[in-house]
């Protein structure tokens, strides 16, 4: 049996599947310490369930992005070696920063040495403002990590008990301030986010639970809770992918479906392509920082359930923040929600108060509560069918570098819009009349979070380069470097990208997970100099299949 | 809100003219390397877009392709040339300040007439853009200013009997360089005088000379212009590094030319030094585009006191500046009849060579010189094409501002050489109702497309 927990801002929803069926779920109210709904929620789901019959648990958890947007995290010193290129002052106004000399170019070539005596002066400036955690980030260190290297080990050397973080193993892709926010953040986060990892194993202990525990990512896949230790940055933005899976999870495989979220503040909006979750071009964004987390395509739009509602003068206006519950659940003001209840679209909540609501708005105006229900409704729709519009045109515009790409870009029009959270049943079907789509309404929509974190599977990339002039090869997401040995070809390449993912796959434990490897990128450069052929630069992708465990129920279509 | 600045790159890594070419899949890998690695398609000054696909209408407004489109345009042409286009519509709507189309393949040495790839180049991005944004939004003066070491002559081509298109080209000598052309006395058709400048500069030209150019000659030259919407031809082969040019352009004197210039649009050109100059130039002329800090975008190569200008060479900037600016304040004494020696049709017979593709083209242009428009355009054209066959076309364009005694003039000798035996095919462009037409003699078969 499978575990599926998904914790949100609210709510902590979790599911027990077996096989192919929901056995039992569960929906508590999330509490200040994580650990404790997450307990809540296992109790509610076992009752009588005996833990060793659990063979797999997976959780998104919000931990390290409630530290990241509170700023609960520790301070952190942070050395930079920009090189030649942008000047990266703006760094200044976010972190700690110390400059430093040293230069690597795009084929990691060393192009201005470290001038070691500066890295006294560096050790001196963290010592003196008290900093024991230090982030050290090289610009293009994920081609050439020797400078990152020869800094680590300085300051190790001199404070063995400080926690340095590098960045070509925090951020293994080319962006060199997404790198360094990505090593910041690891650096910030890694000791809080162990204590928690340690409790959720005590919690896990403490039920009988023996079975293997999994992070949600954000791009859908998952991490076992120890090697997610060492990238803790990488749980963040979890929750969207939860709910998006769930939806693969619960409607047909190979279809084309617009996942509507509707929750209490924000809407949700996602695609699956052909039974794939699309996934962003860029990595993800946390408050104003952008990091190399891999996450899914997701459009947030600021309007949910509990948005408050307001008139000016003769206009209904909708806000994008909460205050409360809705009016008809002994909320403060009037919502969205409350509009549904008026309709009858939904049974949550006291009806009469919900209509209180409304005249409470309508009246001044001469407008019935019946009314005004309708024009909150309407413009909540109007607000996510705009939101769906502009979502389409920027995926049109998402950049392409081949010609095939561009060749091959059509207008992606989704069959099916589904709705899955609180508000869906009230507002999804409209959606879908709008947008000219089946809407479906699945099963188990409240719980699909849940569903989405139980029947993720872990998902392992390698991208590795190799540069048979320079003879060496990297492999982008071990940080690792390493020298080529004789001649490399095409296959060569691929092989060597598989044999670094097999790898991967056995130290994190993973190998049953490993039946067969996609490769998703291939590109051959031919290194000219002189009109002579000195060398290739492969550029290799590959990666376990994405997907789910399984398919719940008959892939559900209630509504036709 | 804060206009961005637009990019569109697009690196074109599954095309090559050759394996070793230097118009290979590998020219922009660096580049796109030292753009994402500096994570400047975060900034918000910066925003990216993707490209689309000219048709093949907005390549006939331009280009008489022999045989056909088709022919001559792959797909990568046209995606390069709508790149610029795209980023021309978001420019006109003011959803962008301005554009940078970091694209490949070149276009510049494309002319008019298309029998094969020239100077790497098949259509002309810049001139397809140009003749879109007229018939599109009616924009009415436009400024070419070529910034790449080699003359571009095939905008120049293009443009040449064109008074509201003005060209501006500065390039090594053509005496010394590809394609050998670009001299102060081309000037333009008699009816466009001085909507051609050519700036050929002497080898080992710096920043300091590049920037006397810029200040003495090019910007006063576009204040006294007034254009409505400038393009650079954005080569970087200027760059101290670059193969195939001896000049020696930092990436600090491409960005503060930029600054200066204040482009719409830049579209890249040349620039073969794809490692040691092209990730520094297009990072730093991105950076001034986007008003931008470029300070620290310094060439590993760069030192600054090996950049003494040899005197000889500034003197010879000096002179040729001088000698420009003087054609330029007496521009308005030119009479178009005189220029063109009182004939009704100004004439010039080209020899064209295609170093790409070995061929040679046979050219007789002629101008009818009309008092009231720049006056439509006969070409006779022949070339052997590399499979052997021999094409001898004629091809008419009617220019955009087309009197009326021109354009029926000009539809009429269509109708006329239709019926040549001596051509193959016969082509008209009328821009002035954006129309192409295209007859095939032999098999008697036309084609018309209207924009
Ligand atoms: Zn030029
Ligand atoms: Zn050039
Ligand atoms: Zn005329």
């Amino acid at each position: 049996m499978f575990i599926g927990i998904d914790v949100g801002g609210t709510c902590t929803d979790a599911v027990l599947l077996d096989g192919g069926a929901v056995r039992a779920t569960a929906k508590v109210e999330t509490q200040e310490d994580l650990l404790i709904s997450l307990g809540d929620a296992l109790d509610n789901l076992l009752k009588g369930i005996p833990g060793e019959k659990i063979q797999r648990v997976v959780f998104s958890t919000t931990i390290v992005t409630n530290l990241i947007a509170e700023k609960k995290y520790d301070p952190v010193g942070v050395l930079l070696l920009p090189g030649p290129g942008r000047t990266f002052m703006e760094f200044r106004q976010q972190d700690d920063v110390f400059f430093l000399t040293g230069a690597i170019d795009y084929r990691g070539r060393e192009i201005i040495p470290l001038e070691e005596a500066e890295l006294a002066k560096a050790l001196r400036w963290l010592e003196d403002k008290g900093y024991q955690r230090v982030a050290v980030i090289g610009k293009f260190s994920t081609r050439n990590n020797a400078h990152e290297l020869r800094v680590a080990q300085y300051i190790k050397q001199h404070h063995p008990e400080w926690q340095v973080e590098m960045g070509h193993r925090a951020g293994g892709r080319l962006n060199f301030p997404r790198r360094i926010t990505n090593t910041v953040l690891t650096c910030a986060t890694r000791d809080k986010y162990h204590y928690f990892a340690n409790a959720v194993r005590d919690a896990m202990a403490r039920r009988d639970i023996s079975a293997d525990v999994f992070i949600l990512k954000a791009d859908g896949g998952t991490l076992p809770l120890t090697v997610s230790e060492q990238v803790p940055v990488e749980t963040i933005f979890s929750g969207p992918a939860a709910s998006t899976l769930g939806v693969q999870a619960l409607t047909p495989a190979g279809e084309t479906s617009l996942v509507v979220d509707i929750g209490g503040t924000t809407t949700d909006l996602a695609l699956i392509l052909s039974g794939q979750p699309l996934l962003a071009s860029r990595g993800a964004k946390i408050g104003d920082r952008f990091t190399q987390v891999r996450a899914l395509a997701v459009h947030s739009v600021p309007v949910g359930g509990d948005s408050v509602v307001e008139r000016v003068g003769k206009e209904i206006i909708i806000y994008s923040e909460r205050v409360g519950h809705a009016y008809c659940l002994g909320g403060p003001l009037p919502t969205p929600t409350d509009a549904l209840r008026v309709m009858g679209m939904t049974q949550i909540g006291d009806e009469d108060r919900a209509r209180e609501a409304m005249v409470r708005l309508g009246a001044p105006v001469g407008m019935g509560p019946m009314e005004v229900a309708h024009t909150i409704v309407g413009l909540v729709i109007n607000t996510v069918v705009t939101e769906i519009e502009q979502m389409f045109v920027e995926w049109e515009q998402e950049p392409a570098y081949r010609v095939w790409e561009v060749l091959q870009k059509k207008k992606l029009r989704p069959q099916n819009v589904v709705g899955v959270g609180g508000g869906a049943a009230g507002f999804v079907p409209q959606i879908a009349a709008r947008l000219g789509c089946t809407p479906i309404l699945p099963p188990y929509a409240p719980v699909a979070n849940a569903i989405g974190a139980a029947v993720a599977r872990p998902t392992l990339q390698v991208n590795l380069l190799a540069d048979t002039e320079r003879q060496i090869f990297i492999v982008e997401e071990e940080g690792y470097q390493g020298k080529l040995s004789g001649k490399l070809d095409e296959i060569g390449a691929v092989e060597l990208a598989k044999s670094w993912l097999m790898k991967r796959a056995e130290k994190m434990n993973l190998l049953e997970y490993v039946q067969e490897i996609e490769i998703t990128n291939r590109d051959v450069f031919n290194i000219v100099r002189d009109w002579r052929t000195t060398g290739r630069l492969y550029h290799i992708s590959v990666q376990t299949p994405r997907g789910i465990l399984g398919h719940i129920g008959s892939g559900g279509r209630l509504m036709k | 809100m804060m206009k961005k600045t637009g990019i569109i790159f697009f690196p074109a890594f599954d095309w090559a003219i050759s394996a070793t070419h230097p118009e290979r899949e590998e020219r922009l890998l660096y580049t796109r390397d030292q753009m994402f690695e500096e994570g400047i398609l975060d900034l918000p000054e910066i925003e990216e877009f993707s490209p689309r696909l000219a048709s093949e209408h907005d390549i006939c407004r331009v280009h008489f392709c022999v045989p056909s489109v088709s022919d001559q345009v792959l797909e990568a042409h046209r995606i390069a040339a709508g790149a610029a286009m795209h980023l021309g519509d978001k420019i006109i709507a003011k959803q962008i300040k301005n554009g940078f189309a970091l694209v490949r393949p070149p276009g510049h040495h494309a002319m008019r007439v298309v029998h094969g790839n020239r100077g790497f180049c098949n259509i002309n991005n810049e001139a397809v853009l140009v003749e879109y944004l007229r018939r599109t939004y009616g924009v009415k003066k436009i400024a070419i200013v070529d910034t790449d070491v080699h003359h571009g002559d095939g905008t120049q081509d293009i443009f040449y009997h064109d008074p509201d298109v003005l060209f501006i080209s500065f390039h090594q000598d053509g005496r010394t360089i590809y394609p050998g052309t670009g001299f102060t006395y081309e000037l333009g058709g008699p009816g466009a005088y001085a909507s051609t400048i050519n700036i050929p500069l002497p080898p080992g030209v710096t920043d300091a000379g590049l920037h006397y150019v810029m200040d003495h000659l090019i910007s006063p030259i576009l204040a006294d212009f007034q254009p409505d919407f400038v393009v650079n031809s954005a080569g970087q082969d200027n760059h101290f590094t670059d193969p195939l040019g001896q000049m020696r352009i930092t990436a600090q004197g491409y960005a503060r030319l930029t600054e200066k210039l204040k482009p719409d649009l830049a579209v890249l050109e040349g620039g073969y030094a794809i490692e040691t100059a092209l990730p520094y130039v297009n990072l730093a002329i991105l950076l001034a585009l986007a008003g931008k800090d470029y300070s620290s975008v310094l060439e590993p190569e760069y030192n600054p006191d090996r950049f003494k200008e040899n005197p000889k060479v500034t003197s010879e900037i000096h002179r040729v500046v001088g000698e420009l600016q003087e054609i330029w304040a007496n521009r308005h004494k030119a009479d178009k009849f005189a220029l063109a020696n009182g004939a009704k049709y100004y004439q010039r017979t080209k020899p064209i060579y295609y170093d790409t593709q070995f061929i040679e083209e046979k050219q007789i242009e002629k101008v009818r010189v009309c008092a009231q428009c720049p006056g439509y355009i006969t070409i006779d054209s022949q070339a052997y094409h590399p499979d052997g066959k021999r094409y001898h076309v004629l091809a008419i364009t009617i220019p955009i501002q087309a009197c009326k005694y021109c354009q029926e003039e000009g539809w009429d000798a269509y109708e006329q050489y239709k019926h040549d035996y001596r051509f193959n095919y016969v082509y008209l462009q009328d821009k002035s109702t954006d129309t192409f037409m295209m007859y095939r003699r032999e098999e008697r078969q036309e084609f018309r497309s209207d924009g």
